[in-house]
């Protein structure tokens, strides 16, 4: 029987939703369930890790993993892995997932598959798709190894609303701090604002903004609806928008409800990081853009007299 | 202080990619410097120019990586290393890594800079192997990188809740995102000496390892089958006056698609 660990998603003391996501998709696939989180003052999310659909909660707290450091961290789910001999160990789509897998599947000489969005078990034998080549293609990856470390790409899976899990915390002994890697400071730059990894909706705008004031006028329409705010390559080369904001191969993959591109064109790199989105808006002035490609509704247009009517009308509908 | 920098021939993703019975059509294919590469590059030569620094790349492939080596030279690196051999053609991360290993080995280097991920594969695994088969520090998706002294620097590191300052302990493995820098284009006297410069080409017996010792007879994972992705299709485009289409829009978002 399949044995899957999955890495908590815990973000200023609260679990995300990829957490669940990632359970629901190993309670579907019938394999025991076990579930690793890390972290200082995190004793209290017990009871939510299990409802999140884990049968066994593995809880690495202590003051020393209040920073992630991508070391001890990923020795917490080696750690996790080895006690509940797991075979499958599974990390949400995170920087700090993608840092820790490798490691830990060269410490467990386990294979290791990242941007994963679909695994297929056929008794020990696991294959597992995978886009390349900034999503033009598709891979399927057959693993040669009994164990694997994977990290599922955003929106993969859904959480089953259904899913519950049983209380069985087990306390892990905090590793002893990276000494070759010290984190001086975290310098935090999203404080309050909405998480892009978890916003129902995400509203990014590219060159056509122009400056900060197109910025604002957009960002207006984002605080009303909640609605993580992104960022296309340029607007942060440009110096308009900070580097966590970039929505893109190379940035961050979003896969909201609903995604409002504002004055992007759609460079491909850019594509690659939203096209899992359930439903994408366009706003564009060149009707020609790349991103009407994609777009579900394309508006073609002048955003700075779009997006003030786009306002209004969606605020007249949830009024 | 040397410096170890990766490239990875990889192929253009700016043009249609078109598969074939499982696999990609080569035909019409054309390949460049990974991007991200070409940032570790830049990023090794700014330490040089600022720091003081030898600088040598490696690239691991079968073909003809001379265009792409010259160009790094054109950039600013000292000494090319391609290391081709067609057995590698099917390897894994962990393969690659345990190359690198031998190369690093084999030179004595104080800081190993590659780029984040790969265009082609998107893994973004090999440098953070071999930090961990070295058993040397690393931290990646690196934004900023400062030299302390000879045997540390500090790095700034986008994590998910925000950029951490990181202080490391040299030898390391840094990888690092487009974010850091902006390549140079080499100026014209640049491309001219980088092509009387020598690229040391040999094979995995000529680095002193078999594909065996490398791990290439028990690859960890193999890719079985290529297809092309789901491509979303364009949905409606509305053209015309703004207030009438985009209420017409915001009227499709809450009744067809029901995202309000």
């Amino acid at each position: 029987m399949a044995k899957v660990l999955v890495i908590a998603d815990i973000k200023q003391g609260e679990l995300k939703g990829s957490t669940a996501e990632l359970l629901s998709k190993a309670k579907a696939i019938g394999a025991e369930t076990a579930v690793v989180a890390i972290g200082s003052n995190i004793e209290s999310l017990a009871n939510d890790l299990a409802n999140a659909g884990s049968d066994t909660q593995y809880i690495a707290d202590d003051a020393s993993l209040e920073l992630f450091s991508a070391g001890p961290y990923a020795s917490c789910v080696v750690d996790a892995a080895n006690q509940f001999e797991a075979n499958l160990i599974w990390f949400g789509f995170s920087e700090g997932g993608k840092a820790m897998a490798p490691r830990v599947a060269t410490q467990l000489e386990a294979a290791c598959a990242t941007e994963i969005t679909d695994i297929v078990l056929d008794g020990d034998q696991i294959e597992v798709m995978r886009p390349a080549i900034a999503n033009k293609v598709t891979q399927k990856v057959k693993i040669n190894t009994k164990r694997l470390v994977a990290v599922i790409r955003a929106g993969a899976f859904e959480a089953d609303e259904g899913i519950s899990g049983t209380e069985n915390v087990v306390k892990l002994t905090a590793p002893a701090a990276d000494l070759k890697a010290v984190i001086k400071e975290l310098v935090s730059d999203a404080s309050g604002e909405i998480d892009l990894a978890d916003a129902d909706i995400v509203i990014s705008v590219g060159r056509g903004t122009k400056d900060q004031a197109g910025i604002d006028l957009v960002k207006e329409l984002a605080n009303d609806l909640a609605a993580g705010f992104g960022s296309s390559r340029a607007m942060v080369d440009g110096g308009f928008m900070a580097h966590n904001k970039q929505v893109g191969q190379t940035g961050k993959i979003v896969a909201p409800t609903l995604y409002m591109a504002i004055g992007i064109s759609g460079a491909i790199q850019h594509l690659a990081g939203m096209n899992g989105s359930k439903t994408i808006l366009a706003v564009n002035k060149d009707p020609e853009a790349p991103i009407f490609n994609v777009a579900d509704y394309g508006i073609v247009g002048d955003l700075f007299e779009v997006v003030p009517i786009l306002r209004e009308e969606i605020n007249k509908i949830r009024s | 202080m040397k410096i170890l920098t990766t490239a990875k021939k990889v192929v253009d993703v700016e043009l249609t990619i078109h598969v074939e019975n499982g696999a990609i059509v080569e035909d019409g294919l054309q390949y460049v410097i990974n991007a991200w590469d070409e940032n570790a590059v830049e990023a090794s030569v700014q330490l040089k120019e600022n720091n003081g620094a030898e600088t040598t790349l490696v690239s691991i492939g079968s073909g003809d990586n001379t265009d792409m080596i010259r160009k790094c030279y054109a950039m600013g690196i000292d000494n090319g290393i391609h290391i081709d051999d067609p057995a590698l053609e099917k390897a894994d991360s962990f393969v690659f890594a345990k190359v690198l290993q031998k190369v690093y080995e084999a030179g004595e280097y104080d800081l190993v800079i590659t780029g984040k991920q790969a265009q082609d594969t998107d893994s973004g695994q090999t440098g953070i192997i071999l930090a961990e088969c070295l058993g040397i520090a690393c931290v990646s998706n690196v934004i900023a990188i400062e030299i302390i002294d000879d045997g540390k620097i500090k790095v700034s590191r986008l994590g998910d809740m925000g950029t951490e300052i990181v202080e490391v302990v040299l030898p390391a493995v840094i990888t690092v995102s487009d974010s850091i820098n902006e390549p140079r284009l080499p100026a014209m006297r640049g491309i001219m000496m980088a092509k009387k410069k020598k690229i040391q080409v040999m094979d995995l017996a000529g680095l002193g390892t078999s594909y065996d010792e490398v791990g290439g007879g028990s690859l960890k994972s193999e890719v079985i089958e290529f297809m092309e992705s789901e491509k979303r299709q364009g949905g409606q485009k509305f053209e015309g006056d703004a207030a009438e289409i985009t209420a017409k829009v915001v009227d499709l978002l809450v009744n067809e698609a029901k995202v309000f």
